[in-house]
């Protein structure tokens, strides 16, 4: 099967800097996939290429088999990829109704209808009218998350996803992601909790000074010894 | 025939004081996050102080130059701690707007006490003879005295403590923020410095120009293209902006008007907000 | 409590259509000045308050539409009824290129730049280059055969469509997709929304609006020169008027715009002089302490429902 997202010897720098250094991978459709790595491998720089917001200086990106290199975020975004961000972006001064209405495409009646939908799915139907900003940093959380999903994205980037809220939370919305994969949507989860990867993904690619260091199952990373030394041993 | 070299050097006397403005403005832009649109009328307060005190004191307008360096200095810290110190958390648009009002208050009450009567300073005149060349000996002097307050606001910026501190600020200042650096008394001390540079320029245009109380706009129009070109908070870039636009200001009135040389500053900040938006010079 | 509301609109409107048959020259010469402000003010906010871009080149619309039609009026012999409409039509194109290019410049740069371009216009116009054009700096005075009264109608008429207009894209899709790019445009880019033709779009109305009261400005003023036709006055009334009702709102541009020409005509038949540093004054007071607007500080109090749309 095609795999919905092709990463091809994928270069990015920054000045001196190389953030991306000719970086490789598949990813299948209905998959849940993390990405790990310290802080500064590259794994937030990778997600603002697959959604247009940087360019690669060097290499190409695929959705669903079409080259995606150089497209315009919105066009990306179109085209079926979500993204959340590791600091929360909703839009605080309106409201959590209008936080979905405003990126849903169609009649209103019906982006409505979707919306409360979403809302009750994140359990947080009752707060429609209130201003985003009212809410608390895990209820915010849950929003982004509505949010990324009103346009029924197939590719759903999660930027620290658990980050910050206490672990009934985090369970909860993992198994909030858990249902969306088993409808079909693949996920690539940034995560520094170990356990949550470990837990909730089947494979696991990870990432160090911008480069690919191991890739597979989740069960076979962990034995990793590379992986292990250069991850818990810097 | 016009000499190439007596456009270059008139040029360079022009922006030699454009650079004062200039470096006054990013200063202040950079350092204390204030864009300060009064910055023009304050060039024209320190050209009416030298007139002023020249006529009423009789004072060498030389020595006013000097004088204006402090008297503008402790203006503008106090006018920062009373006024402008409140926006430095708010957005720039903000302070944007704060400052155009406190142009038009400065310009319209100038404009109310000493009337539109255009006023100078004829102190320096005559010519001076230099290669072959003949220029104005108040622009000579002038640029001698423009030169004279950058190299010494260089000196300060490169061996002083609280030179040093600006320095730091204007390249980073989270990292100063963090090592304690820029505190009320820092934005304060560097919103006195770029007042002070203004009316010091002012003292100077005096020496050479009709005061009266609209001629802040060219100069504060002039002095945001050299903010542009030189880089936001970038003094020397500033200096480099200011004698660029000095220079392009006297071709253009050689060889098109002095009307067209009007458009210099304009199209010079669209262009390099559209292709070069952080400035021609790197830190 | 709708009824009340429409039946005070229509009392209202039927108040001020038939203004100039019971009030003096005076009375309609006020309201048609504080009408083509609410439209400057009204147009300026459709944009600059929705999207955040602070657009500090209000005066390049007025005074490039303003030139258009007046110098159609003034050389052509144009019938005002299409040389307005001409004028703000043109200044529309010419403002799709201005918005295309100047919109990726972001915060307070995209503010210079429109300073930037409304000076250099203006120095344009004055240019000797352009003088077989546009007459250079000394100015066209013309009479365009409109009695003060059309001209007033004309003017109530667009205040109308303008604030009607505003009203219906603030509780619209279109409405909140601005405001989106206002809270956060790169979350809303990758959200899906096409930024860039949505703020073009915006500006491009303002253009139109903005532009057509110009036209009808100038043909009311019965002259038009470079350097009030671009001046930075004509950029900052309407935003204070804005900042003082409350941006973002659909009535802060009127009430502002209203308050300020009453609050002009006090000062500058007292203290003609000192009326503008007055303004002066005032501007930097409002920043200071009251940066909400007067809306907003009402709408803290509770004294106003926190809608959005008014």
């Amino acid at each position: 099967m095609e795999p919905i997202l092709r990463i091809h010897d994928v270069v990015k720098k920054f000045g001196e800097v190389v953030a991306l250094d000719h970086c490789s991978f598949e990813i299948e459709p209905g998959t849940i996939t993390g990405l790990i790595g310290p802080n500064g491998a590259g794994k937030t720089t990778l997600f603002n290429l697959i959604t247009g917001v940087l360019e690669p200086d060097h290499g190409h990106i695929y959705l669903k088999g079409e080259k995606i290199t150089g497209k315009k975020p919105y066009e990306i975004a179109r085209r079926g990829v979500g993204r959340t961000y590791q600091i929360i972006r909703v839009f605080p001064k309106m409201t959590l109704l209008e936080n979905l209405i405003v990126v849903g495409r169609g009649m209103e009646r019906r982006l409505i209808e979707r919306a409360m939908g979403l809302l009750r799915f994140v359990k947080l139907d009752e707060k429609r009218n209130d201003y985003a900003s009212d809410l608390s940093f895990g209820q915010q959380k849950l929003l982004s998350l509505a949010q990324v999903l009103m346009p029924d994205p197939q590719l759903v980037l999660l930027d620290e996803p658990a980050a910050g809220i206490n672990p009934t939370l985090q369970n909860d919305l993992m198994a909030l992601i858990h249902q969306l994969n088993e409808e079909g949507k693949t996920f690539i989860i940034v995560e520094h909790d170990m356990n949550v990867i470990m837990n909730h993904c089947q494979n696991a690619i990870a990432l160090n000074y911008g480069q690919k260091i191991a890739e597979g199952s989740c069960s076979v990373i962990q034995k990793d010894e590379r992986l292990l030394e250069h991850y818990f041993g810097r | 025939m016009i000499n190439f070299v007596e456009i270059f050097i008139r040029g360079l006397m022009l922006g030699s004081v454009y650079a004062l403005v200039g470096m006054g403005l990013t200063l202040v832009w950079g350092v204390v996050g204030i864009v300060n649109i009064a910055h023009g009328e304050f060039v024209m307060l320190g050209a009416y102080f030298a007139f002023w005190v020249f006529s009423l004191l009789h004072l060498n307008p030389l020595l006013s130059v000097v004088f204006s360096i402090p008297v503008f200095y402790f203006a503008g810290m106090m006018i920062h701690k009373r006024v402008t110190e409140r926006l430095v958390k708010e957005q720039e648009l903000s302070a944007l707007i704060l400052t155009f009002g406190m142009s038009i208050l400065i310009w319209n009450l100038a404009q109310f006490f000493w009337t539109n009567t255009y006023r100078s300073v004829a102190y320096l005149t005559g010519n001076f003879p230099f290669m072959g060349l003949v220029f104005a000996r108040s622009k000579t002097v002038s640029f001698g005295l423009a030169v004279g307050i950058t190299a010494a606001l260089f000196l300060f910026l490169k061996y002083s403590k609280w030179g040093k501190a600006i320095r730091a600020t204007s390249q980073n200042s989270e990292v100063a923020l963090v090592c304690g650096i820029n505190t009320i008394k820092m934005r304060a001390l560097t919103f006195g410095m770029g007042i002070g540079l203004a009316g010091a320029a002012g003292a100077i245009v005096s020496l050479q120009w009709v005061i009266f109380p609209q001629m802040g706009g060219s100069y504060i129009s002039k002095a945001f293209a050299i903010v542009v070109l030189g880089g936001l908070g970038n003094i020397h870039g500033a200096l480099a902006g200011g004698l660029i636009i000095g220079i392009l200001e006297a071709i253009v009135t050689q060889y098109l008007s002095a009307k067209m040389a009007q458009i210099i500053p304009s199209v010079t900040i669209l262009i390099i907000l559209l292709l070069r938006p952080t400035g021609l010079f790197k830190k | 409590m709708k009824n009340r509301i429409w039946f005070g609109i229509a009392i209202l409107m039927i108040f001020l259509i038939s203004v100039p048959f019971v009030a003096s020259d005076y009375w309609v010469t006020l309201l048609t000045l504080i009408l083509i402000f609410t439209v400057y003010a009204a147009g300026w906010n459709l944009f600059s308050g929705l999207t955040g871009y602070t657009n500090f080149g209000l005066a390049w619309f007025i005074g490039v539409s303003g030139y258009v039609s007046s110098l159609l009026i003034a050389d052509y012999g144009l019938y005002w009824l299409f040389a307005w409409p001409i004028g703000a039509t043109f200044t529309s194109f010419v403002s799709i290129g201005v918005g295309y290019i100047l919109l990726r410049i972001k915060g307070v740069y995209f503010a210079i730049s429109m300073v930037a371009l409304t000076e250099g216009t203006r120095e344009l116009f004055g240019t000797e280059y352009l003088s077989p054009m546009t007459h250079g700096g000394k100015g066209v005075p013309f009479v365009a055969g409109i009695s003060l009264s059309t001209l007033y109608w004309a003017i109530l008429l667009l205040a109308v469509i303008t604030l009607v207009l505003c009203y219906k894209i603030t509780s619209s899709k279109f409405g909140l997709r601005l405001l989106a790019i206002r809270e956060d445009e790169q979350a809303a880019e990758t959200l899906g929304i096409h930024t860039t033709k949505d703020k073009i779009i915006a500006f491009v109305l303002s253009a139109f609006l903005v532009g057509l009261a110009g036209a009808i400005h100038f043909t009311y003023q019965n002259y038009i020169d470079p350097s009030f036709a671009f001046s930075i006055h004509l950029t900052l009334t309407p935003i204070v008027m804005t900042l003082f009702g409350g941006v973002g709102t659909v009535f802060g541009p009127v009430i502002g715009a209203t308050l300020f020409t009453f609050i002009h005509e006090i000062l500058w038949a007292e203290l003609t002089l000192l009326y503008m540093a007055i303004f002066g004054g005032i501007l930097m007071t409002l920043i200071l302490f009251f940066p909400q607007g007067l809306l907003g500080w009402m709408k803290e109090r509770g004294i106003l429902p926190r809608i959005r749309k008014i």
